[in-house]
């Protein structure tokens, strides 16, 4: 479902955020954390804060429907996957470091855009014990780049 | 008591993009960026629409909405709760975002994709903030409190119309720390505006005019709501503006572009307001910075505020002197200045009028002067009322809604910049001085 061009772009220093709907139809949303991708590129693996994110997870366990923006600020390129088998399992400490790389990344990407330092660090604070995983099978890949080809399904 | 959006508007300037979130019959989510959200009052926003897409398909089948914003000072985010009520493609609100869009778009790359469909208008139902660390905000550079409190009293200590637009314009400068501002009278008859003074600018540009609908000023105007653009564009640019709007209506020659407007060649951030009483618009205040989104939502307020108050104060001066009783002075006539005569030339076509061979004014204040300086040679007179003015059919004034003392004193002004022999003093409540400090010949030029 995703080409290797767009496994590696969200993996980059990307905005990524997480959509999920309640039983009556009121999404709710969350930043994510940074992501992986598992068997191959097959599932994508992204990063949540609890904290943030009570109705998100209790919707994706309710219905494993998720959307998941991945946006470069710089270029605008911006990507949407969907999945429908989306679950929410234990951080594994061992993804620390794409966590931390992620995070490190956007600080990269948003500083010469104008973005104070300490509030980008406010903004994607986390505990690793309140981290947790959303992992789902990308069933439909959307460029939503602004432009003539917005909304282009991809795969 | 919940949150209140206008304590958080910070968040809607689109520093940091908000998200956009919808859901579809089948329960499947959508996400999407948000170009610009316009905060309306503390119950209802507008988005715009841009794009037929799969939010808008999901808002227009009847989807709840969820929003997320942060904001660039803190790193405070809030989720919002919001439900459609209806789109508008025209009007204050869509112009307002027009304007801002086009500013967007231009800042982003996207001039030629992001054209506003809509102004799509949201009830909020919930704002939350998510848990999670803030940085504390920078001091604000004004409080706009302590600077309305000021320029209030100041401008309520001013005796007439002059003095009231010097004082306006300081107090801009000193308690709101503008340093580029330009202040225009509305020609309601011609559909104009014109300079009246200005602040911060190499050349005053008094007398230079824009067409009502035209640029960021011009649209402003027409609408009679504060426009206020973050990023240079274009689109908005007065300079270019009012050149395609003047050979769009075929009025070139009836608009004043001899004299040039004043303005900031890359301005940033523009903001203009509309200076109204009583359902009539006086004027626009025009502000512009070189930084980018240097005038958020406080800036805007403060200064609506204070352009309503100017507003009340320009319409007590005209009231009072259009009733003003004082009848022309009885002084003799001035001694016949000596030297070379002044060569004042009047064309009829457009009232304009030179002085040897300068371009002086054109339009209702070249109608005006030229009759002052007939007057002053026929019959000796330098002592001259309004009403007088308002009397004489043939100098072509709109109206007792036209602000004449405003075009007296682009009158004044532009004398005081172009000739240094011919001057007009205020000398009371509707009564003014001619002045004349050397020989006259006029002369009625025949048209091009």
């Amino acid at each position: 479902m995703l080409d290797s061009d767009n496994a590696a772009f969200i993996q980059t220093g990307v905005s990524i955020s997480l959509a999920s709907c309640g039983p009556d139809h009121l999404p709710n949303m969350s930043r994510g954390l940074g992501c992986k991708l598992l068997e191959g590129v097959n599932q994508v693996a992204v990063f949540v804060r609890r904290s943030q994110s009570q109705a998100l997870l209790d919707h994706i366990r309710h219905s494993g429907q998720v959307a998941n923006v991945f946006s470069l600020p710089s270029s605008n390129r911006t990507l949407q996957l969907k999945g429908i088998d989306a679950r929410s399992v234990p951080f594994a400490p061992a993804d620390l470091p794409v966590v931390e790389k992620h995070l490190a990344d956007f600080i990269l990407e948003v500083i010469p855009l104008g973005m104070a330092e300490a509030v980008v660090r406010a903004i994607l604070a986390y505990r690793p014990d309140d981290l947790s995983t959303v992992v789902y099978t990308p069933c439909a890949v959307f460029s939503q780049t602004p432009g003539p080809k917005a909304g282009e399904r991809l795969g | 008591m919940g949150l209140r959006l206008d304590t958080i508007r910070e968040c809607l300037e689109g520093v940091i993009p908000g998200h956009i979130a919808t859901c579809d019959g089948e329960g499947m989510p959508n996400l999407a960026y948000l170009s610009q959200v316009q905060f309306i009052d503390n119950d209802h926003v507008a988005l715009s629409y841009q794009f037929f897409n799969r939010t808008r398909q999901n808002i227009l089948a009847g989807s709840p909405v969820r929003l997320m914003l942060t904001s660039h000072l803190t790193g405070a985010q809030y989720r919002l709760a919001l439900a459609y009520l209806r789109t508008e493609t025209s009007g204050p609100l869509f112009e307002q975002m027009k304007a801002k869009l086009a500013g967007i778009a231009s800042h982003t790359g996207m001039s030629e994709v992001f054209r506003l469909l809509g102004s799509d208008v949201y009830r909020i139902l919930a704002i939350e903030q998510v848990p999670g660390p803030t940085v504390p905000p920078p001091p604000p550079v004004v409080n706009y409190l302590t600077a309305l409190r000021r320029a209030t009293g100041r401008l309520a200590g001013c005796g007439n119309l002059e003095r009231l637009l010097e004082t306006a314009l300081d107090c801009l400068g000193s308690e709101f720390g503008i340093g580029h501002v330009m202040l225009l009278m509305h020609d309601e008859a011609r559909g104009r505006l014109y300079t009246l003074a200005s602040r911060g600018y190499p050349q005053s540009g008094i007398g230079s005019e824009i067409p009502v609908g035209a640029g960021v000023i011009g649209i402003c105007a027409r609408e009679r709501i504060p426009i206020r653009i973050g990023f240079m564009t274009s689109e908005y640019g007065y300079g270019r503006t009012i050149r395609d709007g003047v050979e769009a209506d075929g009025q070139g020659d009836s608009l004043e572009t001899a004299i040039p407007l004043p303005g900031l060649p890359e301005a940033g951030s523009q903001m203009a307001v509309p200076i109204t009483a009583y359902d009539h618009l006086l004027g626009v205040l025009y502000l512009e910075n070189v930084a980018d989104l240097h005038f958020g939502y406080d800036d805007e307020d403060a200064l609506v505020a204070f352009a309503a108050q100017l507003g009340l104060a320009m319409h007590h001066h005209q009231v009072a002197e259009d009733l003003a009783e004082d009848e022309s002075g009885t002084a003799g006539a001035p001694p016949a200045p000596a030297g070379e005569p002044l060569l004042i030339r009047h064309f009829a076509a457009n009232d304009s009028v030179f002085i040897d061979d300068d371009y002086l004014i054109k339009g209702v204040a070249g109608a005006i002067i030229w009759k002052l300086l007939r007057e002053h040679m026929v019959a000796g007179r330098s002592e001259f009322t309004n009403r007088e003015l308002r009397l004489d059919t043939t100098l072509g004034l709109p109206d007792i809604t036209d602000n004449l003392d405003a075009r007296l004193i682009l009158l004044q002004r532009r004398l005081a910049e172009r000739c240094s022999f011919i001057a007009i003093e205020k000398t009371g409540r509707g009564r003014f001085r001619l002045n004349v400090s050397r020989p006259l010949q006029l002369s009625v030029a025949a048209p091009h």
